[in-house]
């Protein structure tokens, strides 16, 4: 199966301007070798640093450990777990897999399928909660925006959810105005998200900038 | 978009009551259904196949009924 590649623009944080990108409805070897020897370094050096500046754990990167390898193998073949990955200059930036078998808990689409993130996760270098400039912004947003697309082509009405990580609850709730539905006792405590078909109408009216 | 293919499905008219039922229930088109059932189905079987079990819990009382697939 070849990779479906649409064109998106990026903000180029060093330059302030917009920069021509490629989301790409798979995540391919390609984007698990870039995952490995380059967002691992630069993953390295952060945690290096933070150790070195005696930051606690808890303020550590929360994805730090997850291997994208691995998540990806273990849902080869089937059709429930789709991947997306973002491109620009050549190199991977942003990463997201999702699972289409999740119904919402929103209690006025509650039993109604969605798009389930299991993961999201942007390249090291476009972090903001890593004490640096980020080099590309928009990346998280343009994975949202592919989410969205999907279950709108899924007939499920622009439904997603997630669990966040608590560095991003303020992302999904304030920038991209999800529902919060409150710490999830089956989830490691996480916070839940729901975007509701017209949450995800104005998410997508905001993004394309109507 | 990926490409799709198209078949003929012939159903009974409880079936096909049933696939309009969730049809409606979930506000989703027939196809939307079958493809869902399909996505569930797969990672079910291929659960399975990895010895595990697909188990039911009752929310309020927390009985589990484990569901025999053949």
């Amino acid at each position: 199966m070849t990779a479906e590649t649409s064109t998106i623009y990026l903000l180029d944080k060093v330059v302030g301007t917009a920069v021509e990108a490629e989301l790409r409805d798979a995540i391919e070897e390609a984007q698990l070798v870039d995952w490995q020897t380059k967002w691992q370094p630069a993953l390295i050096v952060v945690l290096q640093e933070l150790a070195r500046q005696r930051v606690p754990m808890a303020q550590w990167p929360q994805s730090w450990h997850w291997d994208w390898r691995a998540k990806m193998t273990q849902v080869a073949g089937l059709l429930a777990f789709r991947g997306f990955s973002v491109l620009c200059a050549g190199v991977t930036q942003g990463l997201m897999r999702v699972d289409l078998n999740k119904h919402a808990r929103e209690p006025g689409q509650k039993g109604k399928p969605l798009v389930y993130i299991d993961y999201l996760e942007v390249a090291p270098w476009n972090r903001t909660d890593l004490g640096k400039t980020a080099r590309y912004g928009g990346v998280g947003t343009a994975l949202l925006s592919a989410a969205v697309e999907l279950s709108l082509q899924e007939d499920f009405k622009g439904r997603i959810g997630l669990h966040s990580l608590p560095q991003s609850d303020g992302f999904y709730r304030d920038r991209c105005g999800m529902t919060d539905l409150g710490a999830d006792a089956q989830y490691q405590g996480l916070m839940y998200f729901e975007m509701t078909t017209e949450q995800a109408r104005t998410f997508l009216d905001e993004e394309n900038g109507v | 978009m990926m490409t799709k293919r198209t078949m003929t499905l012939n159903l009974t008219d409880a079936e096909m009551r049933a696939l309009e039922e969730l049809s409606a229930k979930k506000e989703l088109t027939k196809t939307a259904v079958i493809r869902q059932a399909l996505r569930l189905y797969q990672t079910i079987e291929a659960r399975v196949l990895k010895g595990e079990k697909l188990v039911f819990e009752n929310d309020a009382t927390k009985e589990k009924a484990e569901l025999m697939l053949l």
